[in-house]
């Protein structure tokens, strides 16, 4: 097991000084954030006797887990999310249709599309990281790392995902492009170098330099040096190179042909040529095999015996060369076993890396061996202690490519591929502000990776910008509404519809709480959060008894358009769209009233008292404000009927207090009248009686 | 190879003018609050993490004596914040609308003795804050719409209780066990149970249960294994976690995992193991490896799979449950 470090910058404590703190009693604590994997750390006493010493600030540090994603890494992580959707989405299809569909040259064709992106994608990082530019941070992974990334993915998709139709097809050319495109040798500068001279034979560079190419199936380069062997003193050699050079130029490779038995055929006939220009090698005496300098035949042999396919020649070459494994098993396909399929590959690279094993220092050239010897578990284990964007990316296609297994392991209970995702998820999380991308890869994780998404959403800050936080008191509404709107989008996306409701009640709480009434009932609604409606119903009517009858009105009107909504959402919830409805309707009164529309107004509070739209313990209230009405002396507002109907209920709330039940009445008015005692509401409400005493008086005939 | 993350940052200065006991972030890690020896609570803002942009903070007097630990409610509850005391006191801190200042909304007091643990419970069960005294007792407060709030105040460890923790609302499992009626238009809602473990000074961790019945918190289980005075006690959120698991961290300087496969089974412990780095489920005979120094702290990360070791010799561990069930340290922090 690997041991990260994670050191604090500045450091707490100075270098050497740690273990004289702790003698005194000290230590250092630490808690995790509730919402990413940060922690809190600060000096604290072993003790609670210990106080402060004097050479401390008692401060607190966020540590983070994971190094936190640079810009550039940002822009991979969120390019690479692009890809990863797109596969995510290709396989819900594919669940959608026959199983087997995913074994199609269809379905292979989009995987092999989608894995090639990510190649080309890496590839592009990788060049933008090695231009010399001028970069507002330092890379925060070198461009060796790209490097490799790029060498490792490309591997995976040449191995494991072929073109369609090409699976069974010999795979040597395809390695050997990979390893000249990947480790580039012989150098450009040691052929400049070698063909800037006039007799570059005498270059000790020359014949590595020749064999290398040989060995890379660089024809090119191979035949420009070999006419230059036609100067040569040596006549032998001069006539071995006239037979050998026509060899090179038709050497036969897969690609020109357009049928494998062609190739083969071809292949056999060649080889058939090599065999005679060996023989004709072996007649050369030994006392002409060498000149002055030195010895030709020896390295001459070498580049026939790679051209022959002789493995052992091929691997004690690369050894001499300094070249590796990689080397080898790729000339292997090119040479010894030109019809190498990808299924013979694991037994050939085993065999070869028994010889010349893997850099057990280098975690990419460990990733290559396991690739090439075809184990997928343990390249990902490799790959997540590289870079753990690569274990995920590799794993999920992996899996539908059936190299990984998809049991749930029995202690976590999720599978493989869902791991490794999950720890890459758990990296993003370094960053809060990653996490529509942390939960596209948490939601592709089965049950646990679901549950995870949904903490995440949940801590999602619903007060997004800074600026927030200087007028905290009022969180600026639209920030709310639009970090709300986008947790609820994505959460129907994912169909985690809990997670939408319980966003909506926080909201719709921290809206109340700024009393923004209209948006916190529409979110309560939204979230069916019937008994967090009741309150701020109860919140807005209390506006009426704490500020007066303006403000209520003000407060209310901003509810009046959500009623048609919650008409048709409230169905099983008469008792609040109840309630709702008198909060509007009464407010709706004090809107007519304050613009002099008394008619209207004093209607509008009969139905609200006759068909007992108010809740009781409010008819004191509109009692009290039909005075007014009452005493209106410009038109009479109520007919007698109606005057008839306000002295029942008011009859009603004297009888009913009377018996003891005043509770149910005077509650309110209790709250608003001078004293705050029942006796003083009741004392009002003799007020309400005698307006209608006089009212009933104004209405009889002849004294009008 | 990406072994050493270095964590830069700059320090909040919290001026406190003596140590700090408790720094907690709230639910959105927006805020920080922390409580020194100085007797004061204080929050931060966290502005994405950079302290730099911080605000100078606000400084919430009102204790008596040194202020051990910090709790925040869940955001649906308000701004709500409790602190404990050696004074023996549970306040309650609530942010004020329009002049963002926060004022002392409640002061808990029937605790005799330095009250050492505040948390609160699980959000899906309303606000409710459990507290763990040296006077041997616990008590829940539960709090009504209005503020107010009921106690309930039980014996909980002979010498005293040295920390509470919550186990999550809805526990490992119980998404197959029967299901509460559900009520038309809504999501079918998962039983909650309401349940918390304590840390006392008698070695001893135990498990409180409410019954609805009887109104009452009881005694469910206790689980011995400590040598020593119990430090803390952290149950691990249960996001999509297969089992329960509930960490403690002992004077014995020892850390003890102990897991629970179902409601019925036992609770089976584990020791972390600092001399291997690894842990092996603990035999009867209890040979595990230990710690430089008391372990005083367990802090579980949200998605339970990290655990956070702070050590009496001042390093602080990460430890992670591996595939194989065996926990592993991640990382060490060098402060």
């Amino acid at each position: 097991m690997v041991i990260k470090h994670i050191e604090l910058v500045p450091p707490l404590v100075e270098a050497g000084k740690f273990s004289e703190l702790v003698r005194s009693g000290h230590t250092v604590s630490a808690s995790f954030s509730p919402s990413n994997n940060s922690l809190a750390v600060h000096l604290a006493p072993l003790e609670s006797k210990i106080s402060a010493t004097e050479e401390h600030e008692e401060g607190v540090y966020f540590a983070s887990c994971d190094d936190i994603p640079s810009s550039e890494r940002r822009l991979f992580i969120a390019d690479t999310l692009v890809i990863f959707s797109m596969f995510k989405s290709m396989l819900k299809d594919a669940k959608l249709r026959d199983p087997s569909w995913l074994r199609t040259s269809q379905a292979m064709e989009i995987i092999r599309k989608l894995s090639v992106d990510y190649v080309n994608f890496i590839k592009e990082c990788w060049i933008h990281a090695s231009q010399p530019l001028s970069r507002p941070e330092p890379l925060q992974f070198s461009v060796e790392h790209y490097r490799s990334l790029y060498s490792t993915f490309s591997l995976f998709v040449v191995l494991f995902i072929p073109e369609p139709g090409y699976e069974d097809a010999p795979v040597g050319e395809e390695l050997m492009e990979w390893l000249n495109i990947h480790f580039i040798e012989p150098s450009t500068e040691e052929g400049d170098q070698l063909s800037s001279l006039d007799r570059p034979w005498e270059d000790e560079n020359f014949w590595p330099y020749l064999t290398r190419s040989t060995i890379r199936g660089l024809s090119k380069a191979l035949l420009f040096f070999l006419n230059n062997l036609l100067q040569h003193p040596s006549e032998d050699l001069q006539d071995l190179i006239k037979i050998l050079i026509p060899l090179v130029e038709s050497h036969p490779r897969l690609p020109q042909y357009t049928t494998e038995r062609d190739f083969a055929y071809s292949s056999r006939r060649w080889k058939d040529k090599v065999k005679a220009l060996r023989m004709e090698m072996d007649r050369i005496p030994e006392e002409s095999r060498f000149d002055e300098l030195y010895d030709w035949w020896d390295p001459l042999s070498d580049v026939v015996g790679i051209l022959e396919g002789r493995g052992e020649v091929i691997q004690r070459v690369c050894e001499e060369l300094g070249a590796d494994w990689k080397e080898v098993c790729a000339a292997w396909g090119i040479f010894v076993d030109t019809r190498l399929r990808r299924q013979d590959l694991p037994d050939v690279a085993a065999e070869i890396l028994e010889a010349m094993p893997p850099d057990p220092t280098s975690l990419e050239d460990m990733m290559l061996s396991y690739l090439f010897s075809g184990h997928p578990a343990q390249v990902l284990k490799h790959a997540s202690i590289f870079d753990s964007w690569l274990s995920a990316h590799m794993a999920d296609i992996m899996e539908p490519l059936g190299l990984l297994e998809t049991d749930l392991n029995s202690e976590s209970e999720v599978t493989r591929r869902d791991q490794y995702v999950l720890d890459y998820a758990d990296y993003l999380r370094s960053d809060p502000t990653l996490w529509r991308i942390t939960v596209a890869y948490l939601y592709s994780c089965g049950k646990v990776g679901e549950e995870q998404a949904d903490e995440l959403m949940m801590r999602v800050p619903l007060q997004l910008n800074a600026s927030d936080l200087d007028s905290r008191s009022h969180p600026r509404l639209d920030s709310v509404a639009e970090a709300v709107k986008e947790v609820s989008a994505l959460c129907r996306e994912y169909g985690r519809e809990s997670v939408r409701r319980a966003v909506c009640k926080i909201a719709s709480v921290t809206l109340m709480r700024s009393q923004d009434y209209g948006l916190a009932i529409s979110y309560s609604i939204s979230a069916e959060d019937w008994i967090g409606l009741g309150r701020i119903i109860d919140a807005v009517l209390n506006e009426y008894i704490q500020s007066g009858p303006v403000v209520f009105a003000s407060h209310a009107s901003k509810i009046a358009p959500l009623l048609d909504e919650t008409h048709s959402s409230l169905r099983t919830e008469e008792i609040f769209a109840h309630r709702l409805m008198f909060t509007v309707r009464y407010s709706q009164i004090h809107k007519m009233r304050l613009e002099h529309d008394y008619s209207n107004a004093a209607s509008e509070l009969l139905v609200l008292l006759r068909d007992e739209i108010a809740p009781r313990s409010w008819w004191p209230i509109l009692l009290c404000d039909s005075i007014e009405f009452l005493q209106y002396n410009s038109q009479l507002l109520f007919s007698s009927s109606d005057a008839i109907e306000l002295l029942r209920k008011l009859e009603e709330i004297f009888i009913r207090s009377s018996q003891g039940s005043g509770d149910d009445y005077l509650t309110v008015l209790v709250r608003i009248v001078k004293g705050g005692s029942e006796k003083e509401a009741l004392e009002r409400l003799k007020t309400v009686r005698l307006a209608i005493a006089r009212y009933f008086v104004r209405c009889a005939p002849g004294i009008k | 190879m990406p072994s050493a993350t270095v964590s830069d940052s700059v320090p909040i200065e919290t001026a406190h003018e003596d140590m700090i006991h408790d720094a907690q972030l709230d639910y959105y890690g927006k805020r920080l609050a922390t409580c020194s020896s100085d007797r004061t609570v204080k929050v931060f803002d966290v502005v994405d993490g950079d302290a730099s942009k911080t605000s100078g903070g606000h400084t919430l007097k009102g204790h008596t004596g040194p202020v051990w630990q910090v709790a925040w409610a869940h955001p649906k509850f308000g701004h709500i914040l409790a602190s404990c005391s050696y004074d023996g006191k549970v306040l309650i801190w609530k942010e004020q609308q329009g002049s963002g200042g926060w004022s002392k909304v409640g002061e808990h007091t029937l605790h005799t003795a330095s009250v050492n643990s505040v948390s609160w419970a699980p959000h899906e069960l309303g606000a409710m804050l459990a507290c763990a005294s040296s006077d041997g007792k616990i008590s829940v407060l539960t709090f009504k719409d209005d503020g107010s709030w009921v106690a309930d105040i039980f014996n909980g460890h002979a010498i005293g209780c040295n920390a509470v923790s919550w186990a999550p609302a809805v526990l490992p499992g119980s998404l197959i066990t029967p299901q509460q009626q559900s009520i038309p238009g809504q999501q079918p809602q998962t039983q909650s149970v309401k349940r918390f473990a304590s840390a006392g000074c008698d070695n001893l961790v135990k498990i409180w249960g409410y019954r609805e019945d009887s109104q009452s918190w009881i005694e469910e289980e206790t689980l011995e294994g400590h040598a020593d005075w119990v430090r803390d006690v952290a149950w691990a959120p249960n996001i999509g976690l297969p089992k329960s698991y509930i960490a403690t961290a002992s004077q014995d300087k020892t850390v003890l995992i102990w897991t629970k496969e179902t409601a019925s089974s036992p609770w089976v412990k584990t020791a972390l193991d600092p001399a291997s780095a690894i842990a092996s489920p603990s035999p009867a005979s209890g040979t595990s490896g230990k710690f430089p120094d008391v372990v005083w702290r367990v802090s579980w990360s949200l998605a339970g799979n990290l655990l956070a070791v702070s050590c009496g010799d001042g390093k602080v561990t990460l430890w992670k449950e591996n595939l194989k069930g065996i926990w592993e340290c991640v990382s060490d922090m060098n402060s």
